[in-house]
């Protein structure tokens, strides 16, 4: 049921360089999920999220000071060794620091048609951040419209969002079905969903999703739940991880972190002003740890879910050197541990050490079974 | 002119005499707690060799990480130093050395004349250098002198990281439970130690000739794993690891 | 060996004031209650001349360089860092928050007695873990108010009245917030003062900077970490902003007397980010080799405001009041504070480290450099971002370049020995020989 997922999911390159010939459209790379990629889809370009492979490598050391996240390091390194050769440009949506830097140094030393770094306002709290943004957006528009040679009418806005929409509203039902005492689908497959839409033109993903959607009641996923965990982290887009972990007797039922809810957890309210309803859906989203202040509103997000998926644990995950998760992490595992949600913490580089974590795994989830038992 | 050059390695001395640049006599030995007297005891033996007394020699210079503490000497200087006029005197036509000692790795980029332009030296976060080499074959039960054959019967490349030794050796006692053949396990690692080295040698932007030297070089999965990364052939002279030894005797005639 | 006597050295006249004035700072954020005062805490780099408004009674304690005073004090220092692990926070992150976070928790001042908690906090939000680490002090100290501006709008040359409007808005704002936290009134004559003496602050800091472009260099590094470092504690302060003026007259004094900072300099350096506060012994160790740094983009720009003269060199940004502007209301003052801190060189890397490379060379040839120690600092994610680019960038400029690992406040992670082999390579590789 999810397999065209998974294969768009581990042949992004081909999907890009494949909707490239069918289309004659171009493809923009992204570094972080706060692009207002509908603004370029209404411009007929397909936003694509720039990930790793999870591989090690020796490319980035003249670039990127080795105590920046792996992740970032991975992103540019698959940049630098030309997998992503058919990117006519890339842009950021400024969140976190590290990231930035895959995004500098490709623009420096990668050429590329078109590259853009939007000042997204990190202070998402304040009222004055709606107009700034949308104001950021038109300017944004303005570039996307000169380089592709065609303007962006309100119209072709409204039909982004659409779609846009419709992508986020499927995927957050799909995730509903993740509350069922027996989710018809695993942890693994909701990563790849997410993942997969992040990678594709999401009219044809949408599609897929529901297609999905239809099949679900009656889907029997053919394994043992186990255990109901949830994941949350900073960027973790580790499959090989997830899978371990389901194997073990357990499944992921819900997650926070960029590669899958944050990404599409809220939609587009419709406003007359097209640029500020985006902008202002990029605001209100569940934020990333580096725009979270002066309040941790994440925090509470995160254990409204825990409660509404009825998780017993979350495994934590942490990108080596991310700072803005770290500084969250004491918080939130204080939040869950206070709610009756146990927490594991991991940290992670672009490889892990699976036999290692599969014997933490194990005695986490040996803990919660026998909490459960003495409930 | 008969000069000496001593290198004061963290886990080795290393004693070459050279009479006209060519070597005459050369030792080496573990450096342990007292290194100075280690040093002597090199140098004597260097010296037997070469056939001279130590009256003989005109000139004395240290280098390595010990060298504030290395007998004998007159003046220091530094391994970056030492390592390029070694090669440069020895290959001509060498545009970059890479050295992978016990607990250092590094990569230099010199000019024809043996003048430094560029050097990076592992940082903190490093699999780099030959203690790990060490640590690894002990975890996988094999003389580390096997570990490099050894390697080079497998035919599988498994992704191991590189940037933490601590999670590399996770990452292999992960394999050794999930029953790897230890061939792949021992490539593994030698990938792991030279995608670091690569990374120093684009930090400094390599170009050959490349010539390797250090007591690793003596590992031969070690130096396929390297070749592979850095989609060349290095030049590995004998006796690699005195050649810092031997390019502080060379400076030594060169005052 | 003796060393080279070159030049005529003096010691500094006013070295005594800028210690007095800075152990004052200190006091008086400690003692601000008891004399019915108020005092707050946020960054060096806050809009300190807005809480200014408030009063005359009001004092402040700025993080960063409280931590590099912790940092500076090993032990000290290491209590803190264990204090800070123990409570659950990561060994990775900012260095000076951990130094700062870990003085709080063990309720311990570093000028004695307890740690005066802050009345609110005000803080200004440019790297990722600015707004965020006083989220972690307000959770120690048991809640906190605080206002954190964001002023992270891109880089200065793309500055338009939109980006102004977004960063005066926060700040109206958030005076509106100081008066309902506080209960005063707010006088807009307060800060229409302490914006003039920013400006002049920061804008003399500059022209001290740019006096070291002289051969012989009249300050080296070391040294300029002292002075600079009151801009950081308070530059909107007409106290600081008369000290720098003070300093200014003297070290051009100096340049007139050809006075050098070090006896032999022959060779010209500059550092980046901030140096391992524990072991500044290094940079006398650079004097062995006749070596001096003559400052650093950090040294120059986090304090300093700076811009492109009519000769097309680097020189103080001139001020409003040079130019002749009379503020008279507040939002006049907030758009000129906003306008003039954008413009700040150590702001402008967090959006391009190619824009850091280009201020980088024009250091390196206006100062005269013969080459650069780059310090890859894992205790600052904000100041090494992009080290790496500048590193390259500066290699093309055709500067030989030095790096090194450390950490400005963690003195784990810094080797002082491997480090000096470091500058033994490096100044044999630029053919400078040691002397002394």
């Amino acid at each position: 049921m999810f397999d065209k997922l998974r294969d768009w999911e581990r042949h992004r390159h081909d999907y890009a360089k494949d909707w490239k010939d069918r289309t004659g459209g171009k493809v923009v790379g992204y570094f972080c999920t706060y692009a207002p990629e509908e603004i370029m889809y209404a411009a007929g370009v397909l936003p694509v999220r720039i990930l790793g492979s999870h591989e090690p490598q020796d490319v980035t050391e003249p670039h990127i000071f080795g105590m920046y996240c792996p992740f970032c390091r991975d992103c540019l390194a698959q940049g630098l060794k030309g997998r992503y050769d058919y990117l006519d440009g890339i842009m950021i949506s400024q969140s976190c620091l590290h990231v930035r830097q895959a995004y500098t140094s490709w623009e420096k030393h990668i050429p590329v048609d078109f590259h853009y770094y939007l000042p997204m306002p990190a202070k998402v709290q304040t009222p004055r951040a709606l107009p700034y943004l949308t104001g950021e957006l038109a300017e944004f528009r303005k570039a996307i419209e000169e380089w592709t040679g065609r303007t962006i009418s309100d119209k072709d806005l409204d039909k982004a969002i659409a779609v846009y929409n419709e992508n986020r509203r499927l995927m957050r039902d799909i995730y509903d079905f993740r509350k069922n005492d027996k989710p018809p689908l695993t942890g693994q497959e909701a990563m790849e969903m997410v993942i997969s839409s992040q990678m594709t033109d999401k009219a044809e993903h949408n599609e897929e999703l529901k297609k999905i959607l239809a099949g679900l009641p009656k889907r029997n996923s053919g394994r043992e739940p186990g255990v109901r965990l949830m994941i949350l982290g900073s960027e973790d887009d580790d499959i090989e991880f997830v899978n371990m972990v389901e194997k073990c007797g357990a499944t992921f039922v819900v997650d926070d972190h960029c590669t899958g809810s944050r990404y599409f957890w809220n939609g587009v309210e419709p406003l007359e002003n097209r640029l500020e309803a985006i902008a202002r859906r990029y605001i209100d989203r569940v934020p990333c740890p580096s725009k979270d202040w002066e309040d941790r509103t994440r925090v509470q997000h995160i254990v409204d879910l825990a409660k509404a998926w009825n998780v017993s644990g979350a495994i934590v995950i942490q990108q080596k050197f991310c700072d803005p998760h770290e500084l969250d992490i004491p918080a939130i595992r204080k939040a869950l541990q206070g709610n009756g949600v146990k927490t594991l913490f991991l940290e992670f580089d672009v490889t892990v050490p699976l036999g290692q974590f599969k014997v933490r795994v194990e005695a986490f989830l040996e803990m919660l079974v026998e909490e459960d038992l003495f409930d | 002119m008969i000069t000496a050059g001593i290198d004061m390695g963290s886990k080795t001395v290393k004693v070459v005499i050279i009479r006209d640049g060519e070597i005459i006599g050369k030792a080496k030995t573990l450096a342990g707690f007292e290194a100075g007297g280690a040093a002597e005891q090199a140098f004597a033996q260097a010296l037997d060799e070469a056939g001279i007394a130590i009256d003989d020699v005109e000139a004395i210079v240290a280098t390595g990480a010990g060298r504030k503490n290395a007998p004998y000497s007159t003046r220091d200087i530094t391994e970056v130093g030492g390592d390029a006029r070694g090669v440069i005197r020895l290959f001509p036509s060498a545009r970059t050395v890479l050295d992978v000692g016990a607990e250092e790795g590094r990569a230099i980029r010199c000019t024809e004349d043996g003048k430094v332009l560029d050097f990076a030296l592992n940082e903190k976060c490093a699999a780099g250098a030959g203690a790990f080499t060490e640590s690894m074959s002990r975890a996988l039960e094999v003389p580390v002198e096997e570990l490099g054959p050894m390697s080079l019967k497998s035919t599988k490349s498994i992704p191991m990281n590189a940037q933490c030794a601590v999670f590399a050796e996770s990452e292999v006692v992960t394999l050794v439970h999930l029953k790897t053949p230890k061939p792949d396990i021992a490539r593994a690692v030698h990938d792991a130690i030279a995608s670091r080295i690569v990374s120093l040698a684009r930090k400094v932007g390599y170009e050959p000739d490349v010539v390797l030297i250090g007591g690793v070089a003596h590992n031969p999965g070690f130096v396929d794993s390297l070749e592979r990364a850095l989609e060349c052939k290095v030049i590995i002279p004998e006796n690699p690891e005195f050649i810092g030894a031997y390019g502080a005797a060379l400076a030594a005639a060169e005052a | 060996m003796a060393t080279k006597q070159l030049y005529q050295t003096r010691p500094l006249e006013c070295w005594g004031k800028a210690k007095a004035i800075r152990e004052q700072y200190y006091r008086d954020y400690a003692t601000a209650h008891e004399r019915g005062g108020l005092r707050w805490a946020g960054g060096a780099w806050t809009f300190g001349a807005i809480p200014a408004g408030l009063g005359d009674d009001v004092w402040s304690i700025t993080s960063e360089p409280y931590a590099a005073s912790i940092a500076a004090n090993k032990d000290f220092s290491m209590r803190c860092l264990e204090a800070t692990e123990r409570a659950g926070y990561a060994r990775d992150l900012c260095s000076y928050m951990r130094n700062y976070w870990g003085s709080v928790i063990l309720d311990e001042y570093l000028w004695g007695g307890e740690f005066p908690k802050p009345d609110f906090i005000w803080q200004d939000h440019i790297c990722c873990s600015h707004a965020k680490w006083y989220q972690v002090v307000s959770d120690l100290e048991g809640g906190i108010p605080s206002f954190c501006i964001d002023v992270s709008v891109g880089p200065y040359e793309t500055v338009n009245e939109r980006k102004i409007d977004y960063l005066v808005g926060q700040m109206h704002d958030g005076i509106e917030w100081l008066e309902k936290v506080t209960g005063r009134k707010y006088d807009d004559e307060k800060l229409i003062q302490a914006v003039y003496n920013e400006c002049r602050a920061t804008a003399v800091w500059a022209d001290v900077c740019t006096l070291n472009k002289a051969i012989p260099a009249p300050l080296e590094e070391k040294t300029m970490y002292s002075l600079y470092v009151l801009g950081t504690l308070m530059k909107h302060s007409k106290q600081v902003a008369d000290f720098y003026e003070e300093l200014r007259d003297e070290v051009r004094d100096r340049v007139a007397d050809r006075i050098g900072a070090i006896p032999n300099e022959q060779c010209r350096l500059m550092s980046d980010t901030q140096p391992p506060w524990g072991f500044l012994s290094l940079f006398r160790y650079l004097e062995k080799y006749g070596a001096v740094s003559v400052g650093s983009l950090y040294t120059f720009g986090l304090i300093g405001v700076w811009e492109v003269k009519p000769d097309g060199t680097w020189g103080p940004r001139t001020t409003p009041q040079e130019l002749g502007i009379e503020i008279t209301d507040r939002d006049q003052a907030l758009r000129i504070l906003a306008d003039w801190n954008l413009s700040k060189p150590e702001w402008q890397h967090f959006y391009s480290p190619h824009l850091k490379t280009d201020m980088m060379v024009r250091i390196a040839r206006e100062w005269s450099l013969n080459g650069v120690m780059l310090h890859y600092n894992r205790g600052c994610e904000g100041l090494s971002l992009g080290i790496a680019e500048n590193r390259l960038g500066l290699i093309e400029a055709g500067f030989p370049v030095m790096t090194f690992e450390g950490n400005m406040g963690d003195e784990r992670e810094f080797d002082l020995t491997k480090t000096m082999a470091r500058v033994d390579a490096f100044m044999e590789t630029l053919g400078f020989k040691k002397e002394g």
